[in-house]
Parts: C-alpha cells; structure tokens; sequence
C-alpha cells in the first residue's frame, strides 16, 4: 500500500486520492503561442527523480495539493522550498 | 405545489430513509446498529476562518453542539460543516444560519441535504473493531477521540463519520460513531457494516415510522 500524506487530513490510503499531474505553470492566453499552450497542455519532463506533483483527494477532503513524490521510490515528502 | 408567489403550499414534505432493508443482527444490544436517516442535515461553506466559523464554533476534524439547540456540528471539511438536529429545528436553525451569513464578507452558503442522505449509528465496545474492518482510518482515541471526525473511504464509499459518544446517550461510556453518505448509497453502507458486526453479535434497529 502506497500511504500519500494530505496536508489537511494526514496520511491516507492512495487509493483516496485521484492523480492530477506534474505541476505546470498556466501560460497567460491573451500572450501565449500556439506552441506554447501546446506545451503546456500536453508535454511533461517525466523526470527520474523527484516531481512535483497535483493530487486530489477525492474521498476525504476534497481538495487539489501539492506533494514531492520520487518516480523511482515512490516515496512522497512535503514540497520543497526551492522546488 | 407552488402559488402563484412561487411558494410551496401542498403538504409538508415526507423524508423517508433509504434504508428500507433491516435484515440481520439480533444481538444482545452490547453493539447497535441505529437508522438515524430521518435527522435533518444541514452542509454550510463559509470561509474557514471567517464570522462563519466562529459563530459554528468548530473547525474541520471536529465537532460542537454549542450553535443552536441541540445541533450537532460537525466540521465536515476545510471550510465545510455539517449541520445534525432534529428536523423539527431546522426552520430555527436555518433562519439563524442565514443571520450569521449576512455578517461574512465571503460567500456562503447553506444547503438542506436531509432528503439527499443517510446516516446511521454504530454504538458499542466493539464499534471501532467494526469499522476497523471496513476503513483504513486509525480510529485510535488518539486520531478518533470523542468530538472527532473524518471523511474517508468507509467500505469504498466516501462516508463522514463522526465521534459522538454523547449522542448514543442511553448506552452509558460506550464510543458511538455516525456515518452519513449519500442517499442512494445507504442501504449498501448499511448492509456492510450490518454484516461487519455479526461476529460481534450485532443488534440492528430500523428507523422509527
Ligand atoms: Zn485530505
């Protein structure tokens, strides 16, 4: 069992939560590219390491989060300041 | 039926509980099982540390009877109460609800969702074994003490449940605990914690008509 840590209700089940993604910055869509937008739909880093992520956690308190989860590990921690 | 001022003028509403389907459990009355449907229910969002909440007196994770009569207020979510009385308060307790609205500078905003729910009460020695079986949630007096209360996945269903040792007031110290999830999925909740608790000799009671 995969435990994820929710920062309003704690550690639960990941089976509670739904994955969202890897954290991307809304490009401004009055400025932005096609290419751009583009990008920012549907390219991703796919890192080997540690990511931030977007979760929600749809069977407890139904709110999005963010969370640092290693793709080798699996191991999640709280986001770091300079991520 | 409305008038013509779009008032509802037939007779009152009739809320009947979803769970019509009481089978099993007849034990000693140590580990009861109660239909609790017919209580109103109330969901207010506010800001979560707005004139709201304090007038609510509680926040997300625990629970208050100090707002109104007789309610029960439970801190359902981040910035989300549920609101438990008897239906006969509600009118009472909306109208003081609306009075506490008015002084938020934020949104709020209060639904009657007792015809869209069930909940039931699970009280004895024995209810934290009982849904132990059916929830990954420590219910530990440490986690869970009494005027505790979470939201998770209760036999894969998202169900609040509710410390409320208080409320099973005639069944002494022992530790009673609400669930309330949507309507259509109470009598599936109800037979699943029904069948949980045979091996502690549960004893079931239906809502009262
Ligand atoms: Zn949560």
């Amino acid at each position: 069992m995969m435990l994820l840590r929710c920062p309003w209700c704690g550690p639960r089940n990941v089976t509670e939560f739904r994955y969202v993604g890897e954290k991307t910055s809304r490009p401004d869509p009055a400025t932005t590219t096609p290419t751009q937008w583009r990008t920012y739909l549907y390219t991703r880093a796919n890192v080997f390491g540690w990511t931030v992520e977007t979760w929600y956690h749809s069977t407890g308190c139904r709110q999005h989060f963010s969370v640092e989860r290693h793709t080798l590990s699996n191991r999640t921690r709280p986001v770091q300041e300079n991520s | 039926m409305p008038d013509t001022t779009g008032n509802y003028t037939g007779p009152p509403p009739v809320a009947r509980s979803p769970i019509t389907t009481v089978a099993a459990g007849r034990g000693d009355g140590a580990l009861t099982l109660t239909d609790e449907s017919s209580y109103g229910k109330l969901l207010v969002r506010a800001a979560a540390t707005g004139p709201m909440a304090t007038a609510l007196g509680t926040r997300f994770g625990r629970t208050s009877r100090d707002a109104g009569d007789e309610a029960l207020v439970v801190g359902s979510g981040p910035g989300e109460w549920l609101l438990l009385a008897d239906v006969a308060e509600l009118p009472k307790l909306t109208e003081w609800l609306e009075q506490q609205a008015e002084a938020d500078p934020d949104l709020v905003s209060i639904v009657d969702a007792t015809h869209g729910r069930a909940m039931m009460r699970l009280t004895g020695h024995a209810a934290a074994d009982v849904l132990a079986k059916l929830c990954a949630v420590d219910l530990s007096d440490t986690f869970v003490p009494d005027g505790g209360a979470f939201r998770s996945s209760v036999t894969k269903l998202v169900t609040d449940v509710v410390r409320d040792d208080a409320g099973g007031a005639s069944t002494g110290d022992r530790p009673s605990y609400l669930l309330h999830c949507e309507r259509s999925s109470g009598q599936y909740l109800w037979e699943a914690v029904a069948d949980a608790g045979l091996e502690y000799g549960l004893t079931t009671t239906a809502a009262p008509t």
